[in-house]
């Protein structure tokens, strides 16, 4: 089972208006798999990690997901394939009006059904795993940038989700806040949690990354072992990205 | 100004009967007369007055309990009780009673109407019961100034509107400039503030306010004038030629007996009570019984108006283009007119379908109005969440229905709970406006207790008060929450 293809993307692509995005874009996800994915600001990462979960809808092309199209699935099925996948943004995307234990519970209730005191069993015990188990009570906005981030991915992961796709999640914390964030991550990718992570966090990709995807121009124009992609870097674009990030270290 | 508004009223009201009565001709094609039959089947007789008008009709407190009291109301008793029927009182502004009955509102109105040329258009009367003829009151300390009504050329007169009186002045006095208002006691209150020289006014009413205000002196009105714009007469929905015969034997007996003058008389004994006590804390039923109507009203369409709200937003979200284009025209329709025309639509106009209680139909016509506005003030407390709470509840696999209830709602109602305070402190003060249609709100008890006290300011001071107490109240208990809901990040 180890090879089982979890995401599979083929010829995708993305188009607002007449602004082609996503060109043309392939690649597989296994089971088990921590992908990460670079590019300069404005490639279309984001729109590519979006559109692994339907939250934008491609042009064309397919989007398998454990061997179902997305593309061709209706709202309700959509809706119940996209809880097995867990999604973590930049800006955290809490919600503010719950506390934090509500936060992670709301989703394993109302969509799975799951009763009031097991899904307060998982969340807790999922909070714990951040280290956030003494929040479990308070408010968003009384956490700082970090801890609002694991919470985030607390509450992603109380659906169980098969795969977890991370839209630079380090990206908006201040710099001391970044290593807790990445301990998570890190932590998740050991224990075998297959994931789509767009970061620029070379360290992190090196330690923990299966591959590297260098995106640019709407295509996927690199593939390789992290060491590889950052140490040799066979295109030019992606010389000159690495260059640049390497240099801003 | 005041004029011109009163006209559009005037039109609006037009309007609104001629939509009724239109519907009415189409719902009833060739009916027969069947109003007689209909009240004795019924054994209620259902009467329209607007008690403001003493010796005519009047409210008065007797044992702790609001009585409408007056000639009119004995006549109309008279005609119940040769019925062998109950007689059934509604109250409303004057200008709303033809409507009243030509929409089914109820059988008769009565009111010290004159039955002239152009409203026998559009109601049927009765013979004439009573004959009072026309005056003026003026300030006592002008009696020398306006001695006899030919003085009164080029003065500044004030009449009630939609009465003869109001005609008669505007034809009759050479150069006066005639202003119209609604309430007989705004007026006297005008004449007493010199803002109008003298007020046109009927007899009987005239006698009324010189006997319990020695301020005032009435002079005759020198008009020469045909029984049928002086005479009183009840007046019923057009074809109604059965009831209008039985009324008549009944009038033929007052007028056989001159029941009017025992009838006046005992109306004079109630003014005389009336005035005995006219401190505001005399009153202070009247003024619970407006404020807990106010209250009433607010708080249940208030519920309506953001149940109606949320729906009417959650439409304009829809992905259905039809509920979208139904949820915008319905706003835009309802901002672009007036509340008080809507009111009288739902009373009078989908009255006619359905019969509908005013107090309902307030209800229903404030609720209706507060939900469009309620809905752009939602549209824009939606709008203004984050698109990111959408995605996350999306990525969770939520569906719509929990996105909105569990996270776009929750904090939009939290952005926008300020624009929602005002909207319902603006409720309460514009639901003053069902007034017009007999609701006992609180507007309308002032109205009452002005009539019944001859004091002009001092109820409205204390209606001021009361209103100011809800909102003031009402503001209070919102910060409340707004700073509970701040606490809850
Ligand atoms: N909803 C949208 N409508 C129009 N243009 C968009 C939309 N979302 C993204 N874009 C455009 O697509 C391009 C790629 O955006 P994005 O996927 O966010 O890039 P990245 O995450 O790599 O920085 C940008 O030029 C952006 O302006
Ligand atoms: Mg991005």
């Amino acid at each position: 089972m180890q090879d089982k293809k979890v995401l599979e993307v083929n010829h995708l692509s993305k188009k607002f208006g007449n602004n082609e995005i996503l060109k043309d874009i392939n690649g597989t996800v296994k089971s088990g798999e921590v992908i990460c994915v670079i590019g300069p600001s404005g490639a279309g990462k984001s729109t590519f990690l979006r559109c692994l979960n339907l939250l934008e809808k491609p042009t064309s092309g397919e989007v398998k997901f454990d061997g179902t199209d997305l593309t061709h699935v209706d709202e309700k099925q959509l809706i119940n394939l996209r809880e097995r996948m867990g999604m973590v943004f930049q800006s955290f995307n809490l919600f503010p009006n719950m506390t934090v234990i509500d936060n992670l519970k709301l989703a394993p209730i109302r969509v799975k059904h799951m009763k009031d005191d097991e899904a307060q069993k998982v969340a807790m015990h999922l909070l714990d795993r951040v280290g956030l188990a003494e929040k479990a009570n308070a408010y968003p906005s009384s956490l700082s940038g970090g801890q609002q981030q694991r919470v985030a991915i607390a509450r992603a992961l109380a659906m169980n989700p098969e795969v977890m796709l991370f839209d630079e999640p380090t990206s908006a914390l201040d710099p001391e806040m970044v290593g807790e964030v990445l301990e998570v991550m890190n932590e998740l990718a050991k224990e075998g949690m297959t994931m789509v992570v767009v970061t620029h966090e070379m360290g992190f990709a090196k330690e923990v990354a299966d591959e590297v995807w260098f995106m640019a121009d709407g295509y996927i124009l690199e593939r390789n072992k992290p060491v590889e992609l950052f140490d040799h870097p066979q295109n030019e674009r992606a010389k000159d990205f690495i260059g640049k990030i390497i240099q801003n270290v | 100004m005041k004029k011109n508004l009163k006209a559009i009223i005037q039109i609006i009201i037009m309007t609104v009967a001629m939509f009724a009565l239109t519907a009415v001709s189409a719902t009833h094609v060739s009916a027969a007369d069947t109003s007689l039959q209909r009240v004795k089947q019924r054994g209620e007789l259902i009467m329209v007055t607007s008690p403001d008008y003493p010796p005519y009709e009047f409210q008065v407190n007797k044992n702790g309990k609001d009585h409408i009291v007056g000639m009119d109301i004995d006549v109309a008793k008279k005609v119940a009780k040769d019925l062998h029927v109950k007689l059934v009182i509604k109250s409303m502004n004057f200008d709303s009673l033809l409507v009243a009955i030509q929409t089914g509102k109820a059988d008769m109105a009565i009111g010290g109407i004159n039955p002239t040329a152009a409203r026998r258009q559009s109601v049927d009367f009765s013979k004439i019961y009573y004959t009072g003829g026309q005056s003026f009151l003026i300030n006592s300390s002008d009696v020398n100034k306006y001695k006899s009504a030919k003085n009164l050329k080029g003065a500044k007169i004030g009449a009630q509107t939609g009465t003869l009186q109001y005609g008669l002045a505007k034809k009759k006095i050479p150069d006066a400039t005639v202003k119209g208002m609604d309430k007989s006691t705004d007026l006297v209150l005008a004449l007493k503030t010199h803002k109008i020289d003298a007020l046109g006014i009927e007899k009987p009413s005239a006698e009324a306010y010189v006997k319990n205000d020695p301020s005032l002196k009435m002079i005759s009105s020198g008009y020469s004038l045909n029984k049928n714009e002086t005479g009183a007469a009840i007046a019923f929905k057009k074809g109604s030629n059965s009831l209008v015969n039985a009324v008549n034997k009944s009038i033929d007996q007052i007028q056989k007996k001159n029941l009017t003058d025992q009838y006046l008389a005992s109306a004079g004994k109630y003014m005389k009570v009336n005035t005995v006590n006219t401190s505001m804390f005399h009153y202070w039923k009247y003024f619970a019984k407006g404020v807990e109507y106010t209250i009433l009203i607010s708080i249940v369409s208030t519920f309506f108006g953001v149940l109606i709200g949320v729906i009417l937003a959650l439409m304009r979200f829809s992905k259905q283009k039809w509920l979208r284009g139904l949820a915008i025209s319905y706003t835009e329709f309802i901002r672009g007119t007036p509340l008080m025309v809507q009111v009288l639509f739902v009373y009078f106009g989908i009255g006619v379908v359905v019969n509908i209680p005013a107090l309902i139909s307030g209800m229903i016509a404030v609720s209706l109005n507060s939900g469009a506005y309620v809905a752009e003030i939602i549209r824009g407390g939606i709008n203004s969440v984050a698109k990111g709470q959408t995605e996350a509840a999306a990525s969770l696999g939520l569906s719509k229905g929990d996105l909105m209830r569990f996270v776009i709602l929750p904090q939009a109602f939290k952005n926008i709970w300020p624009a929602l305070g005002n909207e319902f402190i603006s409720l309460i003060k514009e639901s003053s406006i069902v007034s017009i249609i007999g609701v006992t709100d609180l507007i309308y008890q002032l109205n009452i207790v002005r009539a019944d006290t001859y004091r002009g300011v001092m109820p409205i001071f204390v209606a001021m008060l009361l209103y100011f107490i809800m909102t003031f109240a009402l503001t209070r208990v919102l910060n409340h929450f707004e700073g509970k809901m701040k606490h809850a990040g």
